[in-house]
Formats: C-alpha cells, sequence, structure tokens
C-alpha cells in the first residue's frame, strides 16, 4: 500500500495510535451495542418531554382551531413558518456534506455525514409536521398533493409556490431518506454480524442481505454516486423553493429576486452550526474524538464564516436594493425592520448571524470546543430570527397601514416550536442508540491512508521532506486528541 | 310437468313432521341465542368458536351500518300546508318602520332577516343606519323574556291584566297619579291609544324624555318663534355649515337623513357641477361630523358658548358681552372668517349647535334669524317629531315619586333606571310606586324593579305606525308571528282601559281609515304596500328674530364660567357615539362589534384625550383612570389618545355599562350617564371631573390600531380648489401616462364585468355598510378578546386615518407626527376598504388548491369548501381584507355573545352558507344578490339592468358612496362614475388591477373670503 501513501502534507483524518479496524468497528458500535449510560438517559428524559410538549401543542391546536395560535388577520404565518423554514434550512447541511462533498471527494466528510444525514431526515420530519399543523383544516392535507380524486376531477394550483414546496419537500425527503439508508447498509450488515438473536434477526432484515462481496461493494459504490448526483441538485432547489414562498409574493420585504441563493446559504450555514451543536457534544459523550477530530471541526468553522458572509451580503444587498428601486413600500419595510417595533429581532438576526460568526476568522476561537459550541448555537438562534424577520415583520406592517399589527405569540406558539426541538432530539438520541453514528465503513477507508498512525509511520519510513514533515507535526498542535509527545521525539 | 317435481331436504320435510312445520316459519331453523349472547351471562360465559364467529360476524355488520351514516341528518319538512305567499327560496319584503324611519323587511320562509331602506319613502329614502341593520338581531335574542312576568314569575296574559286593572283603579279611586313614562311617541295610533287609556283613567299622563334630549332646542323654538319644536333641517340647500358640537352626520337627531342632504353637495355629482358646500365645525370632542368638515376648530365646552357670541357679534355688528376666547386664537380667527363666509352665504347657510341649553339655542336661533336659515335651511312649519322629551317634566315625574303622589307607574320603550341623569335615586323612588308596570322585552334595570313586565313585540312583529316629519307618516307591520308569549303594548293599554277594540291591528287600521287615508284618496292596502304617506308639505315660512338677547348672553357667559373651573377639574362631554346610541340596542352583537367610526373602538367606552392633555394629565393610552364627578359619581375607564380632542376636556360615550340587558351587552363598558347634569330646566352633557390614574392598564379593543397613512398614494386628495383647476388633481394621473405591462395574457372578459366605484368625499364613516354585510353574509362576530388579538371578521371596514395640518402642509407620516407640537388640527380621512375583485388577484396565484378563483364576470371567488387554510392568501393580499376563521365562531361556546344558539341562528341568511372553522373568507361582492338578480331578469326573460343589482353595503350607505354596477355597460351608473376624473384605484402601482376605483377626498378647505 505504500505506493498509495497520501501526502503527508494533509492533517490526519483519524487520530489515535493502535487504530485498527475491530477498533473502529468498536469504537463506533460501542452505543449501540451497549446499555445507554446516564448522559444519554438525561438527554433523552429532556426531549422525550420536549417531544411530548409538541404533542400536547399540536393536539390543542387541532382541537381548537389555529386561534390558538397568536396570528391575526395581517400576520397570517409567524411561529409556524418561522420553524418551518427554520428545520428545513438545518437540514441542508446533511445533504450537502453527504452529496456535495462527496462529489468533491472531501474524504473528511467520511466521519460526520452519517450523523449529518440523520439530522436532515429529522429537521424534515420537524419542517413537515408544521406544513400540516399551520393548516386551517389539516384534516385535508392530502389536497395539495396532485391525486386523482372524485371532487369533480379537482386540481392543485400549479402556480402555487406551496404546491412546489410540497413537490420539493417531499423530493427531498425521500431522497435523503434513501441515501441515508443506503449507506447505512454495510454498517447495519456490521452489527448484524456481530449481533444474537432477535437483535440479528432484525439487523439482518434491514441490511437486506449484504454479503459484503467485491461485487456488492462495487454497486454501493456506483448506487452513492449516483444519489449523490441527485441529491445534488436538491441542495440548492429545495431551499430556492422555500424562498419562493415570499419571493414570488407581493409583499414589501418578501418580494425579492435575492431570496433563492440568499436562502441557500442560510440553510447551510445554519446545518453546519446544528452539525456542530449536535456532533460537538456526540463526540465526547460516545468517545469519537479520533473520528471527528478538530480539523473536522475547524473546517465546518470555515464553512460556516463562508456562508455566514454570504448571508450577510445579502442582508446589506437587501437594504441597497430597497434603497435603489425607489419604492416607498420596499422602502418602509426596511426601515421598519431595523427601527419599527421588531428592531430587537432585527438585531438579533444581526449579531447572531453577522457580526458574531466573525470571530471565527480568530484561529483560536475556532479551534475552541466551548467557543464553537456556544457559537453554533448562537448561528441557529441567529437564523430563525432571520425568518421570524422575514415573515412577522413583513407582514405586520406592509400595504395598507390601517391593517398594520403587532404579532404577539401565545403558549401554543411557543410549546409547538420547542416541541419540534425536543421532537427533533428524541429522534436523534434514538438514532444514535441504534444505528452507527459514523460511517464505519467510510472511515475505515480512510485508516491505511490518512490516519495519523499511517502518516507516523510514513514519517518514520523517513522519505518524507523535513519541511513538509515539520508542517505537518506543527499542524498536529491543534488536536485535543494527538499525543503531542509521540512527535516531540522526532 | 317436470318442473312440479318436489325436491325435500330431509326427512323431517318428507315426513312433515310438526315440529318440522312449526321451524320452518322462522328463517332460521334454530333459534339463535341472541339473547344469551347478549346478556351479561352470555357475555361472560366462554365463547365457543362458532358464537365468536357470530359476534364477528355481527360486530362487522353491525360496525359497517353505523359507519355509513356520516353525517348527522337534518330533516327539512315541506309545508304540509303551503302558506300562499310563501315560496321555499323566495324572499318576501314587507314594508316597516324603524325609529321613523320607513324601511324594507327581507323575510325568508317566514323570518325576517334583512332591513333594506324603502324605495317608496322618496326624499327620506335615507339608507338605513347601523341600528336598523341590527336590529334584525333584536327579534332572535336569547335575553328576552318568553313570557310575561309578575313579581319575578312568569305568568299569563289573564293574571296580568287582572293584576294591572285592579292596581291602576286602585291608584285612580284612591287618587293618586298614574304615569306613563315613555321615549318620544311619535306613532298617531299609540298617541290615540293613549289617549283612549286616560281617557279610562284621568289620572294618567303621558311623561316623555329622551335619553339623550333635545329639550332646549325645542323651548329655544317656543322662546324665539313661538313654536315648540324641533324644526326640520335641510343641510341640502346649505352651502355652507357651521356646526357647534351638533354630529349631524352621526347622532344628531336624524342622521341619516342629514348624511343624504349633506353629500348631495358633496358628492360626484355635486362635484362634476364644480359645485361643493363647506362645511365648518367647532367641537371639543372628535365626532364623526367633525372627521367629516373641511374645517375643523377644535373648542373646550367652554368656550362653545363665548365662540356663539363672538359668531353673533360678527355677523350682525352688535356687541354681546362674553364673545371673547382669549384662549383659543385659531378660534377666534375662524370664527371670524366663518362669518364672513356665513354673510356672503346669506340664505344658504346653516348654523347648527349640538347643545341642549335653551339660552345657547335661543341665541342659535338669533344667528339663523341673521343668516335668512327660516323659510331656507330651517323649516319651523314643518317640524320633526323624532324626539318630543321634556326634561323638566321627567324630572317632575321624578319629585311627585319621591313625594308617593304616584300610585301606578308604566314604562314604554323607556328605561329610567338606567339611562337617566340619576338612575339609582330614580330606583329608590320608584319603589315608593305601589305598582309598576314594564312593557320592556327583557328584565332590564327598569323592569326588573317593577310589579309586571308586560313584554311587548319586537317591532318587527307588530303593529303600528309613525310620524316622524310634519306630513310624512309610515307604517309598522308584522313580518312575523310573535316568537315568544309577549303582547303588543298597545293592546295591552287596550285592555287595561277596557277599549271596544282591543286588537291593535284593528285599532291602527281603523284609525288610518278613518283619520288619514279619506282625505288622501288611498286605500289601507296602499298603505301597507307603499309603506309611506305624505301629505303635501306646508310652505316653510321665513322667521326673523325680535327678541333682546342680554339676558342669554348672561347666562350662557354663566353657564360657561361654570364649565371653566380650572385647576385639576376638566370638561367632560358625555355624548352618544354611533354604535351604542342611548343604549338601548346594547345587547345586539353586531353593534357592539361595530367600530366607533371614530377611535375604531369596539366593545367599550373610554374616556377619549387629547394626546398633549393626556401627557399633561401624565396617562397614557389605555391607562385606566377614575372619573369623578361633582355629584361624587365615579367611574373608573380606560385612556384613549383621540387627537382633535379640545386641551382640557375629555369624552366618554353613553349607552354602555349596561348591567341588566342580556349576555351580550352587559358589563360592557360603564354607565356615563350619571354625568349629566340638570342646568336651567334641562339636561346638560358637558360637566366638571377629575381624572386621576388609578395605576391599571385595559386595552382596548381596536379595529386599527395605526392611525396615519404615511404619505402613501392609498389615500388621495386635493382641495376643492385644486379640483376646480383641474378634476384629476391629486390621483396621481400625469399628462404622458404610464406603460404598463403585464405577465399574464389578457382574456376577453363578454358578459358582466362587476366593480365598483367608492366616492370618498361621500362616505361620512358611519358604519351602517359594516353591519349591513354582517347581516346580509352571516359574518360572524367575535368578541372583544379576538377584535383585541386583531381577528374581526369584518368584510368591509373603513380605514380612518388622521392627518396633522401645519403651515407647511399635511403631515401623514408616523414619525413625522412624533416630533409634532400640534397636534389640535387634524385632518380626517374615511376610506372604505373591502376585497378589490382584483383582476390580476395575487391571492388566486398563491393558493395551492385553486379555493379561490377568479370568475369570467371579473369577481374573485372563495370556494370555502375547497379551502384548506393554508393563509397564504391572505398574507399576499395587498389589502388585508381577508378573513382566516380561527374558530368556529358560530357553534363554539367560547364566543357565546351570537349564534350559539338555534333561536339566534334563525337570522342566517339562507343563501350565504356559514364558515367552519379554518376557512378563509372575504367580501364575495354579495354573489347571491348577483346570482339572485340574474336569476329574476332570465325568468322575466329579459337582460339585467343597471340598477337590478345592489350590494349590501350599496343599499344601506345613507351617502350613495358606494356604486356597484357592471363595467362592460357603458352606460351604468358604476361605468359614469369610472371615468370621473377623480379616481384612483388603491395600490394601481403594484398593478393587481383591482376592480374598485376610488374618488379622491376633496376637502373645500379655501375660503372666498380673505381673512
Amino acid at each position: 500500500m505504500s505506493g498509495h501513501n497520501e501526502s503527508i502534507l494533509r492533517e490526519p483524518l483519524i487520530t489515535g495510535d493502535n487504530i485498527t479496524y475491530a477498533k473502529i468497528t468498536d469504537d463506533i458500535l460501542g452505543p449501540v451495542e451497549n446499555k445507554p449510560n446516564k448522559a444519554w438517559w438525561i438527554g433523552f428524559i429532556f426531549a422525550s418531554l420536549g417531544a411530548l410538549l409538541w404533542v400536547v401543542a399540536v393536539s390543542y391546536t387541532f382541537w381548537n382551531g389555529i386561534g390558538s395560535w397568536g396570528l391575526n388577520k395581517t400576520v397570517g404565518w409567524a411561529w409556524d413558518i418561522t420553524g418551518f423554514v427554520w428545520w428545513v434550512g438545518i437540514g441542508h447541511a446533511g445533504t450537502l456534506i453527504s452529496a456535495v462533498l462527496l462529489l468533491f471527494r472531501q474524504n473528511w466528510r467520511n466521519s460526520i455525514n452519517r450523523s449529518a444525514e440523520a439530522m436532515t431526515i429529522f429537521a424534515v420530519i420537524c419542517a413537515a409536521t408544521y406544513v400540516v399543523s399551520h393548516m386551517g383544516r389539516p384534516w385535508l392535507a392530502y389536497w395539495v398533493l396532485p391525486l386523482p380524486n372524485q371532487f369533480g376531477s379537482l386540481w392543485v394550483n400549479f402556480n402555487s409556490p406551496l404546491v412546489w414546496d410540497m413537490f420539493a419537500i417531499s423530493t427531498y425527503f425521500s431522497v435523503s431518506l434513501l441515501f441515508w439508508y443506503t449507506g447505512l447498509l454495510p454498517d447495519i450488515a456490521t452489527i448484524r454480524d456481530r449481533a444474537v438473536g432477535t437483535r440479528r434477526k432484525i439487523y439482518s432484515i434491514f441490511s437486506f442481505g449484504w454479503s459484503g462481496s467485491v461485487k456488492t461493494w462495487q454497486r454501493f459504490e456506483a448506487v452513492s454516486l449516483i444519489l449523490a448526483g441527485i441529491s445534488t441538485p436538491l441542495v440548492l432547489s429545495v431551499h430556492t423553493i422555500v424562498s419562493m414562498d415570499f419571493a414570488t409574493s407581493v409583499i414589501p420585504g418578501w418580494h425579492t429576486t435575492i431570496f433563492p441563493p440568499y436562502f441557500v446559504a442560510g440553510a447551510i450555514f445554519s446545518g453546519f452550526a446544528m452539525v456542530l451543536t449536535l456532533l460537538l457534544v456526540a463526540r465526547k459523550v460516545l468517545g469519537l474524538e479520533n473520528y471527528i477530530t478538530m480539523f473536522h471541526i475547524e473546517s465546518m468553522n470555515k464553512i460556516i464564516i463562508l456562508t455566514g458572509s454570504i448571508v450577510g451580503v445579502a442582508y446589506l444587498t437587501e437594504f441597497f436594493i430597497a434603497w435603489y428601486s425607489g419604492s416607498e413600500y420596499e422602502q418602509y419595510a426596511f426601515i421598519n425592520r431595523s427601527t419599527g417595533p421588531y428592531w430587537w429581532s432585527y438585531w438579533m438576526m444581526m449579531t447572531c448571524n453577522v457580526i458574531s460568526p466573525q470571530l471565527l476568522w480568530f484561529k483560536k476561537i475556532r479551534l475552541s470546543i466551548k467557543a464553537t459550541w456556544i457559537l453554533s448555537i448562537v448561528v441557529n438562534v441567529g437564523m430563525w430570527f432571520e425568518r421570524f424577520v422575514i415573515i412577522v415583520t413583513s407582514l405586520h406592517r406592509d400595504y395598507i397601514p390601517s391593517s398594520w399589527a403587532m404579532f404577539y405569540p401565545t403558549w401554543v406558539d411557543v410549546s409547538v416550536f420547542v416541541g419540534s426541538i425536543g421532537l427533533f432530539f428524541t429522534l436523534f438520541l434514538l438514532f444514535l442508540r441504534v444505528l452507527p453514528s459514523i460511517a464505519i465503513a467510510e472511515v475505515k477507508l480512510l485508516l491505511k491512508s490518512a490516519s495519523e498512525q499511517a502518516k507516523l509511520k510514513q514519517i518514520k519510513e523517513g522519505h518524507e521532506n523535513k519541511e513538509y514533515v515539520a508542517e505537518y507535526i506543527e499542524s498536529l498542535e491543534k488536536f485535543d486528541s494527538v499525543k503531542q509527545e509521540e512527535y516531540a521525539k522526532i | 310437468m317436470e318442473s312440479n317435481k318436489k325436491y325435500w331436504k330431509g326427512l323431517e320435510e318428507y315426513n312433515n313432521t310438526p315440529d318440522f312445520v312449526k321451524n320452518n316459519k322462522n328463517e332460521f331453523a334454530e333459534p339463535l341465542p341472541i339473547e344469551d349472547v347478549l346478556n351479561e351471562a352470555g357475555l361472560s360465559t366462554v365463547t365457543p368458536r362458532r358464537d365468536f364467529l357470530k359476534a364477528l360476524g355481527f360486530g362487522l355488520g353491525a360496525v359497517t351500518l353505523a359507519a355509513c351514516q356520516s353525517a348527522p341528518v337534518h330533516k327539512s319538512i315541506p309545508y304540509l300546508v303551503k302558506p300562499e305567499e310563501v315560496t321555499p327560496g323566495i324572499p318576501n319584503y314587507y314594508t316597516s318602520s324603524f325609529n321613523g324611519q320607513s324601511i324594507l323587511v327581507k323575510t325568508r320562509e317566514g323570518r325576517p332577516i334583512k332591513i333594506e331602506p324603502n324605495p317608496n319613502a322618496g326624499e327620506f329614502n335615507c339608507g338605513t343606519d347601523a341600528r336598523a341593520q341590527a336590529s334584525v338581531l333584536d327579534l332572535y335574542d336569547v335575553s328576552k323574556l318568553k313570557a310575561p312576568v309578575l313579581k319575578n314569575e312568569e305568568t299569563t296574559w289573564a293574571k296580568i291584566d287582572s293584576f294591572v286593572k285592579s292596581e291602576l283603579a286602585k291608584a285612580q279611586t284612591g287618587g293618586k297619579k298614574i304615569r306613563l313614562v315613555a321615549s318620544t311617541v311619535n306613532s298617531p295610533s299609540t298617541n290615540a291609544v293613549i289617549a283612549q287609556f286616560i281617557a279610562k283613567y284621568p289620572a294618567a299622563k303621558l311623561v316623555q324624555y329622551d335619553a339623550v334630549s333635545y329639550t332646549g332646542i325645542i323651548q329655544a323654538n317656543q322662546n324665539s318663534f313661538g313654536k315648540a319644536v324641533l324644526p326640520k333641517y335641510n343641510f341640502d340647500k346649505a352651502d355652507l355649515i357651521v356646526s357647534f358640537g351638533a354630529d349631524f352626520l352621526g347622532t344628531w337627531i336624524s342622521g341619516e337623513e342629514f348624511t343624504a342632504q349633506y353629500t348631495a353637495n358633496r358628492n360626484y355629482k355635486s362635484l362634476e357641477n364644480k359645485k361643493m358646500s363647506r362645511h365648518i365645525q367647532f367641537e371639543s370632542g372628535m365626532s364623526l361630523t367633525g372627521t367629516n368638515a373641511d374645517t375643523r376648530v377644535p373648542v373646550k365646552l367652554s368656550e362653545e358658548g363665548p365662540a356663539l357670541i363672538a359668531l353673533y357679534n360678527a355677523i350682525t355688528g352688535q356687541t354681546l358681552p362674553g364673545g371673547a376666547l382669549p384662549n383659543n386664537g385659531t378660534a377666534d380667527k375662524v370664527i371670524k372668517l366663518a362669518a364672513k363666509e356665513l354673510v356672503q352665504n346669506k340664505g344658504k347657510a346653516l348654523v347648527v349647535c349640538g347643545s341642549n341649553d335653551v339660552s345657547t339655542q335661543i341665541l342659535v336661533n338669533a344667528i339663523n334669524a341673521a343668516i335668512g336659515s327660516y323659510g331656507t335651511t330651517i323649516d319651523l312649519d314643518n317640524p320633526c317629531y323624532l324626539y318630543a322629551g321634556n326634561d323638566a317634566e321627567f324630572n317632575g315625574l321624578v319629585a311627585e315619586m319621591g313625594r308617593g303622589e304616584v300610585g301606578a307607574v308604566l314604562f314604554l320603550n323607556s328605561n329610567p333606571v338606567y339611562d337617566t341623569i340619576d338612575g339609582k335615586k330614580f330606583a329608590d323612588v320608584l319603589a315608593k310606586v305601589p305598582a309598576k308596570i314594564s312593557f320592556a322585552d327583557r328584565a332590564d334595570e327598569t323592569a326588573s324593579l317593577c310589579d309586571a313586565i308586560a313584554i311587548n313585540h319586537n317591532y318587527l312583529e307588530s303593529w303600528g305606525d309613525a310620524n316622524a316629519y310634519e306630513g310624512y307618516y309610515s307604517i309598522v307591520q308584522p313580518t312575523i308571528n310573535p316568537v315568544f308569549n309577549s303582547r303588543q303594548a298597545e293592546e295591552s293599554l287596550l285592555t287595561w282601559a277596557d277599549a271596544p277594540v282591543k286588537d291593535y291591528y284593528q285599532f291602527v287600521r281603523s284609525n288610518w281609515e278613518t283619520k288619514m287615508l279619506p282625505a288622501l284618496g288611498l286605500k289601507w292596502n296602499d298603505v301597507l304596500e307603499k309603506g309611506v304617506v305624505k301629505v303635501a308639505a306646508k310652505p316653510a315660512a321665513a322667521y326673523s328674530f325680535s327678541l333682546s338677547l342680554a339676558a342669554v348672553a348672561t347666562s350662557i357667559v354663566n353657564s360657561s364660567k361654570a364649565l371653566a373651573k380650572g385647576g385639576d377639574q376638566v370638561e367632560l362631554q358625555v355624548y352618544e357615539n354611533i354604535p351604542m346610541r342611548d343604549g338601548k340596542n346594547a345587547n345586539n352583537a353586531f353593534l357592539q362589534e361595530l367600530p366607533d367610526p371614530v377611535s375604531k373602538v369596539t366593545w367599550d367606552n373610554y374616556v377619549a384625550l387629547a394626546p398633549k392633555f393626556a401627557e399633561k394629565l401624565k396617562v397614557k393610552e389605555f391607562d385606566v383612570v377614575t372619573v369623578k364627578g361633582g355629584n361624587g359619581y365615579s367611574i373608573d375607564l380606560p385612556v384613549l389618545i383621540q387627537p382633535g380632542q379640545a386641551q382640557g376636556t375629555a369624552s366618554i360615550a353613553l349607552g354602555y355599562g349596561r348591567e341588566k340587558v342580556g349576555k351580550a351587552g352587559n358589563g360592557v363598558g360603564k354607565n356615563a350617564f350619571p354625568f349629566i347634569s340638570f342646568v336651567n330646566g334641562t339636561m346638560q352633557y358637558a360637566t366638571n371631573v377629575t381624572i386621576t390614574p388609578t395605576g391599571g392598564y385595559y386595552e382596548l379593543a381596536q379595529t386599527q390600531t395605526h392611525h396615519s397613512f404615511e404619505g402613501r398614494n392609498v389615500i388621495r386628495e386635493a382641495t376643492f380648489k385644486e379640483y376646480l383647476k383641474n378634476p384629476a388633481a391629486g390621483t396621481g394621473k400625469s399628462e404622458e401616462g404610464h406603460k404598463n405591462y403585464d405577465l399574464w395574457d389578457k382574456y376577453e372578459q363578454p358578459g358582466n364585468s362587476w366593480v365598483m366605484a367608492i366616492d370618498l368625499n361621500a362616505c361620512t364613516g358611519c358604519g351602517s355598510c359594516i353591519v349591513a354585510c354582517n347581516v346580509e353574509n352571516n359574518i360572524p362576530v367575535v368578541g372583544r378578546d379576538e377584535v383585541r388579538r386583531r381577528r374581526e371578521m369584518h368584510w368591509i371596514r373603513i380605514d380612518r386615518y388622521y392627518s396633522y395640518e401645519t403651515p407647511t402642509g399635511d403631515v401623514t407620516r408616523e414619525k413625522e407626527i412624533a416630533k409634532l407640537e400640534d397636534l389640535d388640527h387634524v385632518s380626517v380621512v374615511h376610506q372604505p376598504m373591502l376585497c378589490q375583485h382584483c383582476d390580476h388577484a395575487p391571492c388566486e396565484t398563491v393558493c395551492p388548491v385553486l379555493a379561490t378563483v377568479h370568475s369570467s364576470d371579473g369577481l374573485n371567488h372563495m370556494a370555502y369548501n375547497r379551502c384548506v387554510g393554508t393563509r397564504y392568501c391572505a398574507n399576499n393580499c395587498p389589502y388585508k381584507v381577508r378573513r382566516f376563521n380561527w374558530f368556529n365562531y358560530w357553534n363554539d361556546s367560547r364566543f357565546d355573545n351570537y349564534l350559539n344558539n338555534e333561536f339566534t341562528q334563525l337570522v342566517l341568511n339562507p343563501d350565504v352558507t356559514t364558515r367552519s372553522r379554518g376557512v378563509m373568507e372575504k367580501c364575495s361582492m354579495c354573489i347571491q344578490r348577483i346570482q339572485g338578480g340574474k336569476l329574476k331578469a332570465k325568468i322575466e326573460k329579459r337582460p339585467l339592468k343597471d340598477g337590478d343589482i345592489k350590494m349590501a353595503c350599496q343599499e344601506a350607505c345613507s351617502a350613495n358612496a358606494i356604486i356597484f354596477g357592471d363595467a362592460n355597460d357603458p352606460n351604468s351608473e358604476v361605468s359614469k362614475a369610472l371615468r370621473s376624473e377623480r379616481i384612483y384605484y388603491v395600490l394601481e402601482e403594484i398593478n393587481v388591477k383591482p376592480g374598485i376605483g376610488y374618488m379622491t377626498k376633496i376637502r373645500n378647505t379655501d375660503t372666498t373670503v380673505q381673512a
């Protein structure tokens, strides 16, 4: 294998010594094959209480009507669609990591794609619940599907962005699920092979008879690539279409051509933040520091700076265009955002999304796990406010001043949102218990070429350029999972 | 023969054993053990396999059958004997009158469901006000009594009669007085009944009082001209109107009629003839009339008298003392200007005053005489009979009762415990009367203290007549059989008087047939058909004023000084507002939810304060304050900041704070009647109070919370001078035009194209269209809390915007207004806003399920059954006219003020479906009326004519501000109106192609006189 050595300049993707294929399997399947620890139980209790709150709040809404939310004649959407867009946005990182980074051969994605994809699926589920629950008559939600029917062959309105939305979200969900599940097959087979009794039977069914033959692997690779190809446009299309819910309207503050790219950037921004929020904890609790390394964290932070800056530019562009358009309604909408009754939400958004992510330019912050974790939450708070600002502050003061109104959430609004977070974490924690949170097969792929021990061996073989080696060793300083003293000797 | 071969199924059949014969009759040879299975023992036994299968089969079958019934079945039963005049689905119209106003009552299958103005009423056909429109709901009020009540127990009419007769006889023989207390009675038949009653009981006397009194004007006319009448005012003959606190477009005497007269000189037809009247208003509280004035000057209540003296002096050149306005330079200036203009417009001018003070009204008479109003704009010879109450007489009654001289008192259409100067005292003295009888339809504040409640019919169940003006009579006829065990008050009186004719129908008919009809050569049926009878009007003579005004001026100055106490004393005005008026209809949910035309507040009254004055009192909007009068009466009410309110004054609406009116009206607001004071022989509606904050906070339910139009093109206005130069002034139309590009292809629109034109110069903002629309379209009443959440369901609303006059032009933007120091000079515009039926409707493109679509005749349809309730259409509506059913308002116990019982549901218009929760709704352009009109034309085999179809809002409008019709017919009224240069479309620039054209608001602010 020495002919396939990776450049010593590349930072290792797996750290630690004595990492073997067996150890990888053991490490990653630890949470799946053992009883849950205390941390998991605490998390699960909180999350499931949240999920219960969601059930209560949504049932209350269904029983009493949408009137139990704080909406009014002027503001017809608020926390509901804010929550919907927020969740769809969060889902985006998963697809980007699994599909786009795969196509670009970014091997570092191998350790994080599984969790990110799971997150995508759960986030889209949360988003989809909003689609149904915000309807006045949710029991008729299927009417937005172009189903053959006996209502006098009523059809849907293909002009309506909500119909596009329905297509976008359902396509996105099915493709993501398929992609995720395909990737899971070899890992489920691994669990199957190690399990006994009923567990073995169950995993056996879900592994679809994976045999691990060369032909299977070859087909697996081919399918993964094809699915990556299908998913890639979805990264762009889903949030583009979500943004069209607003962009195709006539409401000042919504009617903007900048929305599609701006929404996509925002979605990736929030998605990566959510991946960080989840994995920084999971890494520690599940002891996966060797597989999700500082390199991964730093890379994701870099993406956050980039997308955060794109979003910032978009905010400024909106303001410029509002002024440049000469349209008084447009101008008022933006002045009202920043100085009107909801000024605090606008500045909350600006601070969280534009100003605070700039701190990541500092390497120290970028490499601090605590700072990163806090910033990842700040970003998602900011992204929630971004959607709130777009939806509520545009609606609450649109064209006719007599109808201007304020929106005040009720306990049900808040509970549905907080509950959806509970639902999300419940699903995610269950996922950690039954499926490997890191793609075992894909990580194993990296062991021989991109792991720290492989590189150390390379160095010890002494064929590498001394300067490069020095640079490599220097780059290892940031890793919290590397024994630095090993390198002091060299 | 082969077929006769008989097969047998077993030996039993072959042998035909008796057992077999017996069992063969049944379907199953062996009896099924159903009883065994279903009784308790059977259920607890171990079920054998076959029983299990049976039970399974039965269960499945039963569940299937039970599941087949998808919804509860409401049976509609056809008429067994069909009444001749009732055809299901076809409405009948009957003439009647409401408060002297001639109306048509629309009934469907025997239920009155809608009130329309009577087109036969000629000059008195002035639309209908909100009260008339809403009155149909009162018929179906569940808070009414269902049977007469004697000593707090339901009873029979026989018992009531014997009780009342014996009590009346006792009073009569005991030398005690009998008093019939009524609000003004102008019905000739009722008066004849009362005459018969008095003939039987000579101790009886009719005491008339009005909750809001016009005694001042009546007595002033007696004093000045020897005629104790309320004159007929002709605003249509006035080119210049100067009003001192008279809300003549709203609550003063006869608002609808004055609105029709007033707008005749200001609407688009008048403007096309280059004619527009001018209107100057001096007032303290912002009234509906004040919002329509060309020039409005806030004056304190104490300045009203001096202002009138100043005006008199300026017109006549005399020097009555007390005409100085040292603290109100603007008023002083405008008075001088007005005087010049009045003199210039001699014979075409009118001065009115809302005061109930005799001296003040004498002075107004002098001014009117000086400007030649009598015989032109004021007609004393054909007076108005709507109000004839006498304040002093009422006070005399209280004294009599207090002295124990009254043996029996009867209350007809009156509730003095609630709506008089001192209800508490009245209740106290009432206790001293041995026999107390009320004709109220519910146990209201007065009736609940009475011994007997002889419940009266609703007017829609009654016979009767009205005589609103000299020579103008209208009929009241029943449109439904009495729903409850009520009896018409007149019939009760006739019964108690042992009159020969007790049946009131016979009585009314013979009264007309003997006294009125022969002279006119009319038959009874003609009257029923037309609803009105007019006797030729007498010529209106000119009257001159020749009395000395010295004493009058002294009295005015003294009253003014008494009011202007200064210190912590605030001048308080209590007034009637448009929805509640005197509070008689406080249980009407439509009226409670009708926003006040000026403040847009529903379901409450409040203390209105000027912004700067509130700052001075250190109170903010919605702070609860204690208002305490000189007589010690105090109430806690929230503050409303009212631009245009005179500094140092406060206003509180009457008609609130009812305690015993019913579910909807009980405890709404606070009672302000006790703030009335009795000065110089009349009730005065201005008094002194102190206002102190309580520290509480109470949010009023307003339908509009932003009050400036931010300089937007939504409102376009011009002055009359600009209009004369360029009729298109202010519309934003430019000479070169503007090229529009469409995203959509143009479609041919053959047939009809329904559109509307709304004249902002005619609309006074009164809101009767809102109630008319509510009744016509079954619009839910949502209650105070839901209005606070900004969820009222009105399909048509009236947007009211304030802008502030400054030397450099009007300020309309919130942020600039915040910087202004002078917030007194407000100009107001009212804009009816409803679905614009856009040709490029933004709502239609975004609906995912095609629940809102365009029709071929230009309407934006809403298919409730298809709506899933995403609310995207409402978000995307630039006019924000779509309304969402947040709850099942018409069938949800939390909204228990309107339709939550089967009885009140009878008011629903069967042509319009009620909407379920989760469904969007909005103005349908009364599509049921359009379809009905088309159908009628089709049945009559004729093309549809312009004017065949009228919208509910349009029909109710006294000002004719709403014109509806077919844009494809170039000769239709609406087409002509839309060709007016004043037409503009709201938010034209976003190219949604709205179907409703608005005509610019024109203000006649330029004066021809140089000050």
